[in-house]
């Protein structure tokens, strides 16, 4: 039953990914990009323009729905997601720091398209070590408590934020703008090869560490005397889903409840085993935001929606239905 | 050498590429434009060239007719398949269009970008125009427009300021409904436009725009205190929270797109702002309402 659920989320990305990239604002038909000579507009529409896109939006995805699994499995908490926790606010803070300090530091002009995708990494990496810290110090986090440092991680961030824009000059305040209200409609190949390698250094040691999340459930002491290296465990997911996450916000802005819907659904139909959470989290992942970019492009054509306007329409109801079932009656 | 190559080539691959073009050349087939400025817009209105537009940014809303033309969204926040599915023959913009992914891309795709440059003086203006002009080969067109016009206008503009025997201290303010003042430091559009018209910016110490408290605007003393308002509809002069001070400026409301366009129409707001200065400078002091 599970293989089959498996399956059939494998079949949605395949069919995500090819629908978004037929449909666009610009009819295409495969018909004539294969015969005709002349269609070299369509041609490069297809290649240049859809193709990154939909892979940036399937990779982001993939990446944000198994930080979230892998978060909720740290943190043994349901509404660990990164974009309430303030992980994403992390990230957007420390991509916002290079944006408008980045031309007082003189990168080398190599480096650059890397700088902006390390320090958002860098940034979401310090909101998750110190939400991790606090949660040590201070004991278990309660389903509330997350939610209360998040709020104060993203008002924090938005100080951050709102210092850096205080202070940018034009040009750079110009490029803050463009970069905050993120869509993927940036990927092109160039950005698109350092965020990727992130994402795939992030996602697959998170693999690797799907049974020990499974023991983790049972509390940190237990899985330590199952033989879990606990410590390891934890420094491994926090730098991965920080290197996620970081590498996803740095070319996309803030794209938020993907990390929290899709694990829950997930949950839903193959039950909690990270063994098949994490995978089946990525493949579901990836199929939602590849949809909710499809969306995002043709609603308003020729203009264009910010797609976490989609992601978080869809997702606000379903974190409300999920604090409603929290609680007791 | 031969170890240094496959940086050189990574070098190539990653850096980072030219965005748009930037001069007046005349394109080959301006037949369908796609514009990203509302003072573009307004350009190609003045040059009776409206009829080659195929779409326009949400900050083309003058003339009113121009919001008729499908939106390609935000100046600053354009999708390039939805520009090319319009299939304009020539996106021209602001220099501040983008993102520049996006400006990269369809330039990729074949179509001309062309950024105008942009100087926020009279000459400055007349320049865009020119420069539109040229790029749709109707030069010629352009400059008995503007003989017609706009050289009356600039004409008057210099006689005003020329003739006025001190130049008014002033404060440029966008939009004050939202409680905060943010005001035009230099470098600004805002500053440029008081520039024009003759005023001296009391907050030319700081450059971009930055939010001034009342007090600083109290201590700054300026003669005027103009607004610029978002929509041309509501002409009436916000209420800017001086209440209780004893402050004399006179407070005039204008049309931000029309003051901070730069499109043919700054030149005529110029023109009337700073007959109203040079008009009430000659009243008494206190006088003003």
């Amino acid at each position: 039953m599970r293989w089959i659920i498996c399956m059939l989320f494998s079949c949605s990305v395949l069919c995500a990914g090819v629908a978004g990239l037929l449909v666009g604002a610009v009819d295409l038909s495969l018909a004539s990009i294969l015969t005709k000579a002349d269609a070299d507009l369509e041609r490069m529409i297809l290649t240049e323009i859809r193709g990154p896109r939909v892979l940036l939006a399937g990779c982001t995805g993939a990446a944000l729905a198994v930080a979230g699994a892998a978060l909720q499995g740290l943190f043994r908490n349901p509404l660990a997601e990164p974009s309430l926790i303030g992980v994403s606010s992390g990230a957007a803070l420390g991509a916002i720091a290079i944006i408008v300090l980045g031309p007082s530091l003189a990168i080398p002009a190599i480096l650059e398209p890397y700088a902006l995708p390390l320090a958002a990494v860098a940034g979401a990496s310090l909101v998750t070590l110190f939400l991790y810290g606090f949660s040590v110090r201070y004991g278990q986090f309660g389903i509330v408590t997350i939610l209360l440092v998040g709020i104060a991680i993203n008002a924090l961030a938005a100080v951050g934020i709102g210092i850096f824009q205080y202070v940018s000059d034009d040009a750079s305040l110009r490029t803050l703008t463009f970069w905050m209200m993120g869509s993927f409609g940036r990927a092109t190949w160039q950005t698109l090869l350092p965020a990727l390698m992130l994402m795939t250094a992030g996602i697959v040691p998170i693999f690797y560490l799907v049974r020990s999340l499974d023991v983790l459930q049972l509390g940190e002491a237990e899985a330590f005397h199952l033989g879990i290296d606990v410590n390891r465990v934890k420094r491994s997911v926090i730098l991965c889903s920080a290197a996620t996450v970081g590498a996803g916000v740095a070319l996309t802005g803030i794209v938020g409840f993907i990390g929290l819907v899709v694990p829950h659904l997930v949950r839903l139909l193959l039950g909690a085993s990270h063994v098949y959470v994490i995978p089946a989290s990525a493949l579901l992942g990836a199929t939602l935001t590849m949809l909710a970019d499809l969306l995002a492009r043709v609603l308003f054509a020729p203009a264009e929606l910010p797609v976490s306007l989609i992601t978080s329409a869809l997702g606000a109801p379903f974190f409300l239905w999920l604090i409603a079932r929290a609680r007791p009656r | 050498m031969k170890a240094l190559r496959p940086v050189a080539v990574l070098a190539l691959l990653l850096a980072v590429p030219r965005l748009g073009i930037c001069a007046c050349d005349p394109v080959l087939d301006s037949s369908r434009i796609a514009v990203a400025g509302g003072s573009i817009t307004e350009v190609l209105y003045f040059l009776e060239a409206q009829d080659r537009i195929v779409a326009v940014d949400t900050t083309s809303t003058f003339p009113k007719e121009a919001q008729a033309f499908p939106s390609v969204g935000y100046v600053r926040g354009l999708s390039t398949e939805g520009l090319l599915s319009l299939r304009p023959s020539l996106v021209i913009g602001e220099e501040d269009m983008g993102p520049p992914e996006v400006v990269k891309q369809i330039d990729m795709a074949g179509v001309p970008v062309i950024k105008i440059p942009e100087t926020p003086t009279s000459e400055g203006i007349l320049q865009k125009i020119r420069c539109v002009a040229k790029i749709l080969d109707m030069s010629s067109k352009a400059e008995s427009l503007i003989a017609e016009k706009l050289s009356p206008m600039v004409a008057q503009l210099n006689q005003v300021r020329s003739g006025a025997s001190s130049s008014p201290a002033a404060a440029l303010i966008l939009d004050a409904h939202s409680g905060s003042l943010m005001s035009a430091g230099n470098t600004t559009s805002g500053h440029g436009f008081l520039e024009m018209t003759g005023a001296e910016n009391v907050f030319a110490d700081f450059s971009g725009w930055k939010p001034v408290t009342s007090e600083a605007i109290l201590s700054s003393n300026p003669d005027f205190i103009v607004v610029s308002l978002l929509s041309a509809e509501s002409r009436q002069p916000p209420v800017i929270p001086l209440q209780g001070s004893r402050i004399d400026s006179q407070v005039i409301a204008m049309d931000a797109t029309a003051i901070l366009g730069f499109g043919p129409r700054t030149i005529q707001a110029a023109l009337e702002l700073a007959q109203t200065f040079h008009a009430s400078s000659d009243l008494a002091p206190g006088y003003r309402d």
